[in-house]
């Protein structure tokens, strides 16, 4: 394997990606923390506050100038749900050293940077600037409220916050327009302060970097030197943290939007603890959702023409699925019966082995492109540190081979329907 | 075979022409990854044409390039190619634009029994009145879809400003009421007069050899060279704009705008200018700039606005897109300094840096097989060589750049198209 990982300090990491397949280097860094209604808005606030200014370059013009002067590096920030956590990402992506102009060292320039983002942006008696927070708040506001913006994932945010309610998965990224207004200077500072001293923190970096270089400049980095060590505040990936309920009745939900197309969306509980349960899921939910050769695909798209987009989603660390499809309005009832059926001819066993084989084959392929692909490898990673599992993708491989048909059965048997939602007009 | 090596990014070019006309070209990529994509020129644009032997002009109904591009994978045998390649595991797709049709496949393994299926249904198509039927439907799904998005209606609308009869103006999948007219013969007939080995390019990049590459694809080439052509004709396009302004509303949270430059000079160096455009949008509101920071404080807009030259052989445009609360004044302020910037001239410090920035931008498009080859596929068929941008980046001066700027960035050429929220959202 080309990873290698090291200890910072407890609680900190630091992740190697070595690699000669790509012209740029990508380092990212990873605040995880859990999901609370209390912080979900000011983990959102946070990236708006620092990406402003580090101390050494106050504001963002000077820190954009030096990006710019590094080819182009692209800095980016953004907030993620995985499981009950929140994580915050901070990262950038720039040429590799080998292909600039003068061979500047453009990593650890770029490394520098964004470490003094995350950690030391201008503070004045342990207060982050007063002077962006009016700004910024608008700013998040917006985001917040552009959420309508994208029907599509506004109908699945709809379908997850009717499921679980406004507490952990359940809770709205970007957080809550009532929660923005009460933030203060204070509220916010204090958070930041609490939250790089007591959360779990991996720095991911991938490149055709030299590991030894980079070990040693992370070691002497003031930085890094002036966080402490601490108990990882988060939650384990791979713990439930709530038993599923049967569900006497669906929830059907619609809502009314200046849609011209309906979107529906169908979530699904998994209500198993059988061994192997996440591949299993797995090798389902392509049976059911993903890929050409999926259920949803040729009956839905292909044999009704019903749809032109026709999925499903399965979100591991909440043993949920989510059916998604756009639809004509009226063909709401007939959308619902075929995909109904579907489950229902999965749960008697009435697909091939061919069928399963098509998945299979579909789920392996995808693992195998996650190694050549620098985002897609580094969010793998990511996964897998937050749910404490350290499987490589030859492992993961084989353990998608040995899914049985008779698993698949006997999981599909234990899903249930529980939400149906609707975007219409 | 003509190999070009680009000693910047590292790069070789493999190009081969086979004698039925099909070009060919590997950019080889250490990577599992095999990528492989057939293009044919003929998109949505290409709706007027002479049929090879014909004299009488054929017109067919917008939306039918793409409504082909979801037929061709339907086999005699009624078998689905799409299905087939997926079951191999290999990641199979196509895509339609204005200039151009792609049939796609990319995948770790399986490579070689893919490219069996892959040769075999791009040159055998088999339409019946039944299979062109089912897809109506589903097409019409995808028409609805993109009549939810905003950015799609704000760039058609766009479009609309800057141009009276290009062909730019049909939405690249028809509409409800054109696709209602595609029959099979109709289909058949654009397949016979565009799906021709002259008129198509063969690009792969990823884990290949060259040579052993060209042969395996060469034994599997059945089409022949047509000697009769097929003439296309297009709408003549008057050099003024249609109308300065326009907006719709949608159910959306904030205004989004898109300011259109219209460029009537089709001819000459595109790359140079595409590299220059890239450049003038850093220096005018780049995260940098002075203007960014303003319009960021005042809080009118709060991402950086992008700029986009989009061409082709029939047209050529300016595109800045952006977000902002106020569109007037954002677009007064940015339209400003623009024309400030024409009185001023670029500061060499703001140039230098931009310069780089793009420069870096070039260098990150070689990251990806899919990027690469579909790249190369879209200059193909702008007459480009993709490895030109590098070979004219360094020639790029200030003065030339500020040259662009004059001459692209004008007022009377200038078109606003705006999408806002519903006037009900904003009462509520």
């Amino acid at each position: 394997m080309n990873k290698t990982t090291f200890d910072l300090k407890q609680g900190i990491k630091a992740h190697f990606i070595k690699t000669d397949l790509y012209k740029t280097d990508l380092s990212c860094l990873i605040i995880t923390t859990p999901l609370k209604r209390e912080t979900v808005t000011l983990n959102a606030l946070i990236p708006f506050m620092l990406r402003r200014g580090t101390k050494k370059l106050p504001n963002q013009g000077l820190i954009n100038k030096e990006l710019e002067n590094m080819y182009g590096a692209t800095f980016n920030c953004g907030i993620d749900k995985m499981g009950d956590n929140v994580i915050l990402k901070f990262y950038i992506e720039s040429i590799s050293s080998e292909y600039a102009l003068n061979s500047e060292n453009i990593l650890e320039m770029n490394l520098n940077n964004l470490l003094d983002i995350v950690f030391d942006p201008i503070q004045n008696d342990e207060l982050l600037n007063e002077q962006f927070l009016t700004l910024e708040k608008e700013n998040l506001k917006r985001v917040i409220n552009r959420k309508i913006d994208d029907k599509d994932s506004y109908a699945l945010d709809r379908c997850i916050s009717a499921m679980y309610g406004d507490e952990k998965f359940g809770l709205y990224k970007y957080g809550y327009e009532e929660d923005v207004d009460k933030i203060t200077i204070k509220d916010i500072s204090g958070y930041y302060n609490w939250l790089i001293q007591n959360s779990k923190i991996d720095i991911f970096i991938s490149g055709n970097i030299k590991t030894d270089e980079v070990e040693e400049f992370l070691k002497k980095n003031n930085n890094i030197k002036k966080l402490r060590p601490r108990i990882e505040n988060y939650i384990l990936n791979n713990e439930f943290t709530e038993s599923k309920q049967i569900v006497e009745n669906i929830n059907e939900i619609s809502e009314k939007m200046d849609v011209s197309q309906g979107k529906l969306v169908m979530g699904l509980d998994i209500l198993s603890d059988m061994e192997n349960l996440q591949v299993v899921a797995l090798v389902y939910n392509a049976i059911l959702g993903d890929g050409a050769n999926s259920m949803m695909f040729q009956n839905v798209r292909e044999k009704a023409s019903l749809a032109y987009s026709a999925r499903s989603t399965f979100v591991k660390q909440k043993l949920n699925i989510f059916i998604r499809c756009g639809i004509q309005i009226e063909n709401y009832e007939k959308a619902i019966k075929i995909i109904k059926e579907q489950l229902e001819n999965i749960k008697k066993g009435e697909f091939s082995d061919e069928d399963i084989q098509n998945a299979k084959t579909y789920l392996i392929s995808s693992l195998k492109n996650v190694a050549e692909e620098q985002d897609t490898e580094v969010i793998y990673y990511i996964g897998q540190e937050i749910s404490k599992t350290n499987m490589s993708l030859e492992e993961y491989i084989k353990k998608i081979e040995t899914v049985t048909k008779e698993q698949v059965v006997e999981l599909a048997n234990s899903i249930q329907l529980n939400t149906i939602y609707f975007l219409k007009n | 075979m003509q190999i070009i090596e680009n000693s910047k990014i590292k790069e070789k070019l493999y190009i081969e022409k086979f004698d039925n006309g099909l070009t060919i070209m590997i950019l080889p990529k250490k990577t599992r990854k095999k990528y492989i994509v057939w293009s044919t020129n003929f998109g949505s644009i290409d709706n007027k044409f002479y049929a090879p032997g014909e004299k009488v002009l054929t017109v067919v109904p917008d939306g039918i390039a793409h409504y082909l591009e979801h037929k061709l994978f339907e086999q005699e045998n009624g078998e689905n190619s799409l299905d087939i390649l997926t079951s191999i595991g290999v990641d199979a797709n196509a895509y339609t634009t204005n200039d151009h049709t792609a049939y796609l496949y990319e995948c770790t393994d399986n490579f070689d029994e893919a490219l069996d299926e892959f040769m075999n249904y791009v040159q055998n198509p088999y339409f019946t009145d039944e299979n062109v039927e089912k897809e109506r439907g589903i097409i019409e799904q995808e028409i609805m879809m993109y009549d939810d998005y905003p950015e799609w209606a704000l760039y058609m609308n766009a479009m609309k400003c800057l141009y009276k009869d290009n062909e730019i103006n049909i939405d690249i999948a028809g509409t409800k009421e054109t696709i209602a007219k595609i029959t099979k013969e109709k289909l058949y007939k654009i397949y016979d007069s565009f799906y021709r080995p002259e008129n198509m390019i063969i690009v792969l990049s990823g884990d290949f050899v060259p040579d052993e590459a060209f042969d395996k694809i060469k034994s599997k080439i059945t089409m022949k060279a047509n000697p009769n052509e097929t003439k296309r004709l297009y709408n003549k396009e008057s050099e003024e704009i249609v109308q300065e302004f326009i907006e719709k509303e949608m159910n959306v949270s904030i205004p989004t705008v898109l300011i259109g430059y219209k460029d009537n000079n089709l001819k000459g160096d595109k790359v140079k200018k595409d590299i220059a455009i890239d450049i003038l949008g850093c220096i005018l509101f780049g995260k940098s700039s002075k203007l960014y920071e303003k319009l960021y404080e005042a809080g009118k807009i709060f991402t950086e606005p992008t700029i986009n030259y989009e061409f082709s052989k029939t047209f050529a445009h300016i595109l800045i897109q952006f977000q902002t609360n106020d569109v007037k004044s954002t677009v007064d302020e940015i339209t400003l300094e623009i024309n400030n910037l024409k009185k001023t001239g670029i500061n060499f410090d703001d140039f230098e840096r931009a310069k780089r920035r793009v420069y870096g931008d070039l260098v990150k498009d070689y990251n990806e097989v899919s990027n690469i080859a579909t790249g190369i596929v879209a200059d193909y068929f702008k007459d480009i060589n993709s490895f030109d941008y590098f070979e004219e980046f360094s020639s790029i001066s200030k003065e030339y750049v500020e040259k662009v700027l004059r001459e692209l960035f004008v007022d009377s050429k200038k078109v606003v198209s705006v999408i806002k929220p519903n006037e009900k959202e904003n009462e509520e």
